[in-house]
C-alpha cells in the first residue's frame, strides 16, 4: 500500500474513539492493513443511552443527509481514502474481486440516495405517513417506528447489505452498526460520510467490540438485526432481533424449458458477486437428467482465471490459505461419493503471496431432498440435483430467492405461497438480480414499523 | 526507643530486613512454644527445618503447596500457640469458593493492624480523602473482604454502609446457564446501591468493575456518585484500559480511581501502583515482605521473565500466619518490583480458564 496502517477508530454517540484495544484487519496474503479500536462494553452502553436520548431529525433533513452521504461516500476522502483506494483496501481484505466491490459499493452509495423513497415501499396502503395528513381527520392508519435505536451487527462477506440499514436511518431510528472484524472499512466510511453529511453522532455510531460486548448493542437497542447462519436464525426467530440467515438460493428448471437457453442465467447466478452473496445460487434443480446440465456449468466456470481480487480481470474470490484449505476440507468431505464435474482435483489454487483463490465446484446430486443442496459456502460451489413433481415443493424451501425457469404458473404460484421462500423469480432472471425499492427478504420497513389508528378534529 | 524486639513486631511503617524477618517467622511457626498444631504436625515430614533451612525468600518454595489442606483443617489448629490460650481473633474467613470447598482462614488482630496501617498509607498516596462514609458493595459473611474494609473505613474516619454480595451464588447462576437470574441479582443489588447514594452521605465507593458498570449506566446513579463520591476502589475483577480511561475521563472524572487486587490466601490485597498513566496496565504492588507473589509458567512452575504472562504464585508470612506457596486461581504479567519490594508486581489480573478441572467463572463478582 505504500502507507503506514490505516486507523480505523470506534464512531461512538460522543465522538471517535481510538481504544487502546485495537485488533489488526490483515488482507488475504495476512499482511496487517488496518488497525480497528474495539471498545469495551461500558463504551457501548454509554452510546446506546445518549442514542436513547438523542431526537431524530425531521424527514426532510434526514434524505438530504442520506443524499448528501452518498456523495461523500463516493467522492470524497474519508480517513485518508479516496473511493478507488477504499474499494481497493476492501478488495484486498475481503478477497471479493475488485469489480464486484465496485459494484456493491456504487450500490451502498445507490441505496443512501434512494432510501428516502425505498425505505417508504413497505408502507401499508391503507396508511399514510404522518398523522396532520388530511385524511386521519376521518380516521386513517398511521405508519410509526416501533422503536427508536436500531442495532446491527454487520455482515463482512460483501459490502451490499450495509445499504440495507440506511433504511432504518429513512424511517427515522437511530442506528448504532457493529462491523464484522473483516471488514469493518465500509461501515466506517459510510457512517463518517452520514456524520459529514449531517447526522449527529448519537444518531449514527460504529461500535467494532469483540464478542463480549456485542450482546450490549442488542440488549441496550429496541430492535436489532444480526446476519449469522442457522444458530443465528433459532437464536433471534421471532424475538425483537431479526436475524439475517443463509441465502441458499435456489434454481428450477423444468421439463417445458430449455436449460440451453438460460445457461447465462444460471452460470451467472451460481458465479456473479464471485459467489460470495446470499443470492448466489447454491443449488440448481433439473427436471429431468441433470448430468448434462452440471456438465455445461461446469464448463463454463472452469475457465474463470485465477487472480488476485485487485486485479481487473478478477472474477473468483480470494482467502488467506489456511482458510481457503479449510473450507475446501470441509466442502470436498461433505461432497465425497458424488458425481464431481469441477473440483474433484482440489478447489484451492495458491497465488504465492499467502492467499489463495477458491475456484469453482459443481456436484451432482442423486435426490434433490440430498442434504448437500443447503450447503451454502463463499464461493462458487453448486449442487445439480434431479427434481420431479412427485418430490413436490418440499426440496425447494429454505430459500432466499429462488429461480424459477417453468411456463407452469400453478408451480409459481405454490412457490410464491410456501412461507420459507423469501423471493420468487419467474423466468430468465438470475438468483442475484437485485434493485432498490424491491424487498430482500421482506422489506425491513415490516419490521421496523406498524400502524397506528389517529382520528383527530 | 527500646524496641529490642522480634522482627514479627516491628512498629508500623518502619523499616524492616526481609530475610531477617523471615528467619523470625519461621522460628515462630516451627519451633513447638509458639507454632500452630497446624504446621507442627507437618514439620516433620517436611523434609527439612524451616527454621535453619530457609534462609531467603526463594527457600519458600521448598514447601508444598498446603492450600488445598485448608479445605479440612480444625480452625483452632491453625492459630499459633504463641498467642497464648485468648488470641484476638477478629473473625474466620473462607477463600471465595471458586474453585470448590472453601479454604479457610483466621484473622487476628494484630495482622488486621498492620495492614490497615498500610493500606490506609496506600489510600492517602492516591488521595483518597478521609472522615467521609464508604458504601461496601462487597462478599461479606465468611468473605474476608467486608470486615477488612468496614474496619477501614472506621479508622479512617468513616463509616460503613454495605450491601452484601454472594459471588458463589452468582456462580451458580452462571454455571447453570441462567444468565436472566444473574441480572435479576444484579439489579437486586443495584437497588439496595441506589438507596444508600440517595440517602446517605457517601465519599467512598468500593465495588467490583461489573456493579460499576450498572451503577455506571444508570444516570440517576451516575449523578449521584458525581456529586458525592470521591473515590472509588474497584476490586474483585480486571478492569481494561479503556473503561479505566472512560471512568476518568467522562464518567466520573471528580473521583479517584484506584484497585486493589485481593486475596484470602495473603490475608489482604495488593495496591494499585501510585502514577501509573492511562495507557499503563494496572500495575499492582504487595505489602512487602508479609505477602509476596511471584509469576510463574504453569507447567514448569518457573518464574516467567517480566513482561510475560504466567499464573501467580502467593506467599503470606506474618507472626499471625504462615501461607506459602499457593498457586493462586489468577493468570497475571509479571512485573518489576519497586526497589526494595520482595517478589514480583503483577498486572492484568484475569482467571484461569480451567484451574484443577472445575470451571472458574467471572461474574458480577
Amino acid at each position: 500500500m505504500g502507507r503506514g496502517l490505516i486507523s480505523l477508530e470506534a464512531l461512538g454517540a460522543h465522538g471517535t474513539f481510538r481504544a487502546r484495544n485495537r485488533m489488526a484487519v490483515s488482507d488475504v496474503s495476512g499482511t496487517p492493513v488496518a488497525e480497528l479500536s474495539l471498545v469495551p462494553r461500558l463504551y457501548v452502553t454509554r452510546s446506546m443511552a445518549a442514542m436513547h436520548r438523542a431526537h431524530t431529525l425531521p424527514l426532510a433533513e434526514r434524505i438530504a443527509a442520506l443524499t448528501r452521504a452518498a456523495r461523500l461516500f463516493t467522492e470524497g476522502v474519508i480517513g485518508g481514502l479516496t473511493f478507488n483506494e477504499y474499494e481497493r483496501v476492501v478488495s484486498r481484505v475481503s478477497g471479493v474481486p475488485i469489480g464486484v466491490v465496485r459494484e456493491a459499493a456504487a450500490a451502498v452509495a445507490d441505496s443512501a440516495k434512494q432510501a428516502g423513497s425505498t425505505a417508504f415501499e413497505a408502507r401499508p396502503a391503507g396508511a399514510v405517513g404522518d398523522w396532520r395528513d388530511p385524511l386521519t381527520r376521518e380516521g386513517r392508519a398511521v405508519w410509526t417506528r416501533r422503536g427508536d435505536v436500531f442495532a446491527v451487527h454487520a455482515a463482512g462477506n460483501h459490502p451490499g447489505p450495509h445499504g440495507l440499514w440506511l433504511e432504518a436511518l429513512a424511517l427515522g431510528y437511530r442506528v448504532a452498526v457493529r462491523p464484522s472484524r473483516r471488514e469493518p472499512f465500509t461501515p466506517h466510511r459510510l457512517i463518517t460520510a452520514l456524520r459529514a453529511a449531517g447526522f449527529g453522532e448519537d444518531h449514527v455510531a460504529l461500535l467494532p467490540t469483540d464478542h463480549d460486548a456485542a450482546d450490549e448493542l442488542l440488549r441496550r437497542s429496541d430492535l436489532g438485526m444480526v446476519y449469522g447462519g442457522d444458530e443465528v436464525v433459532r437464536k433471534y426467530a421471532g424475538t425483537n432481533v431479526l436475524p439475517q440467515g443463509p441465502g441458499r438460493s435456489k434454481i428450477l428448471i423444468t421439463r417445458d424449458r430449455d436449460w440451453r437457453d438460460h445457461l447465462d442465467t444460471i452460470v451467472g447466478s451460481i458465479g456473479d458477486q464471485g459467489g460470495v452473496a446470499c443470492i448466489n445460487a447454491t443449488a440448481v434443480f433439473v427436471e429431468g437428467d441433470p448430468a448434462p446440465v452440471a456438465e455445461a456449468i461446469a464448463e463454463r466456470l472452469a475457465d474463470l482465471p485465477s487472480l488476485p481480487p485487485e486485479d481487473e480481470k478478477a472474477v473468483l474470490p480470494v482467502q488467506p490459505a489456511e482458510s481457503a484449505r479449510a473450507i475446501e476440507a470441509f466442502v470436498l468431505g461433505r461432497a465425497a461419493g458424488l458425481r464431481a464435474w469441477l473440483g474433484d482435483e482440489g478447489l484451492v489454487e495458491e497465488l504465492g503471496d499467502g492467499s489463495a483463490v477458491l475456484r469453482p465446484a459443481v456436484y451432482q446430486l442423486d435426490r434433490p431432498d440430498a442434504e448437500q443442496a443447503g450447503i451454502e459456502v463463499p464461493f462458487p460451489c453448486v449442487w445439480v440435483a434431479p427434481w420431479s413433481r412427485a418430490n413436490g415443493i418440499a426440496p425447494l424451501r429454505g430459500t432466499l430467492v429462488l429461480t424459477a425457469i417453468t411456463g407452469d404458473d400453478e408451480l409459481v404460484d405454490r412457490l410464491l405461497d410456501e412461507p420459507t421462500i423469501s423471493n420468487v423469480y419467474h423466468g430468465d432472471h438470475p438468483t442475484y438480480w437485485i434493485r432498490p425499492g424491491v424487498p430482500h427478504d421482506g422489506y425491513l420497513g415490516e419490521f421496523l414499523m406498524r400502524t397506528k389508528t389517529v382520528i383527530r378534529d | 526507643m527500646s524496641f529490642a524486639e522480634s522482627p514479627l513486631e516491628v512498629p508500623f511503617g518502619a523499616a524492616i530486613d526481609p530475610e531477617e524477618f523471615l528467619r523470625a517467622t519461621m522460628h515462630w511457626h516451627f519451633s513447638p512454644e509458639t507454632g500452630s498444631a497446624f504446621w507442627l504436625e507437618r514439620a516433620g515430614s517436611l523434609g527439612f527445618d524451616p527454621r535453619t533451612d530457609v534462609r531467603t525468600f526463594d527457600d519458600l518454595t521448598l514447601f508444598p503447596n498446603f492450600a488445598d489442606e485448608l479445605r479440612q483443617v480444625r480452625i483452632e489448629d491453625v492459630i499459633p500457640r504463641g498467642y497464648g490460650p485468648c488470641p484476638d481473633v477478629v473473625g474466620v474467613y473462607e477463600s471465595g469458593g471458586t474453585t470448590g470447598e472453601p479454604k479457610r482462614v483466621v484473622l487476628l488482630r494484630d495482622w488486621l493492624d498492620r495492614l490497615l496501617h498500610w493500606s490506609s498509607a496506600q489510600l492517602d498516596a492516591h488521595g483518597f480523602p478521609r472522615d467521609v462514609n464508604w458504601l461496601v458493595v462487597v462478599p461479606t459473611g465468611p468473605h474476608m473482604v467486608g470486615d477488612v474494609i468496614k474496619a477501614q473505613a472506621v479508622s479512617r474516619g468513616g463509616l460503613p454502609f454495605t450491601v452484601d454480595l454472594d459471588p458463589r451464588w452468582v456462580k451458580r447462576l452462571i454455571a447453570d446457564g441462567k444468565a436472566a437470574e444473574a441480572g435479576m441479582y444484579a439489579d437486586h443489588i443495584i437497588e439496595q446501591v441506589a438507596y444508600l447514594l440517595e440517602s446517605q452521605d457517601i465519599g467512598v465507593l468500593m465495588c467490583t468493575p461489573p456493579v460499576l458498570e450498572r451503577i455506571a449506566a444508570r444516570d440517576d446513579l451516575a449523578r449521584l456518585v458525581n456529586k458525592k463520591v470521591r473515590a472509588i476502589n474497584w476490586v474483585g475483577t480486571q478492569m481494561d484500559a479503556d473503561t479505566r480511561f472512560l471512568y476518568r475521563s467522562e464518567i466520573f472524572p471528580n473521583a479517584v480511581l484506584y484497585s486493589g487486587y485481593g486475596s484470602t490466601m495473603i490475608l489482604g490485597n495488593a495496591s494499585e501502583r501510585v502514577g501509573l498513566t492511562d495507557d499503563d496496565p494496572c500495575v499492582y504492588d504487595p505489602f512487602s515482605p508479609y505477602m509476596s507473589l511471584s509469576v510463574v509458567d504453569p507447567e514448569t512452575g518457573k518464574p516467567v521473565p517480566y513482561g510475560e504472562r504466567g499464573q501467580v504464585v502467593m506467599h503470606h508470612v506474618s507472626k499471625a500466619m504462615f501461607l506459602p506457596n499457593n498457586l493462586e486461581r489468577d493468570l497475571a504479567t509479571r512485573v518489576e518490583p519497586p526497589a526494595g519490594q520482595v517478589g514480583d508486581s503483577v498486572a492484568d489480573i484475569a482467571p484461569v480458564a480451567e484451574f484443577k478441572s472445575e470451571k472458574v467463572i467471572e461474574g458480577v463478582y
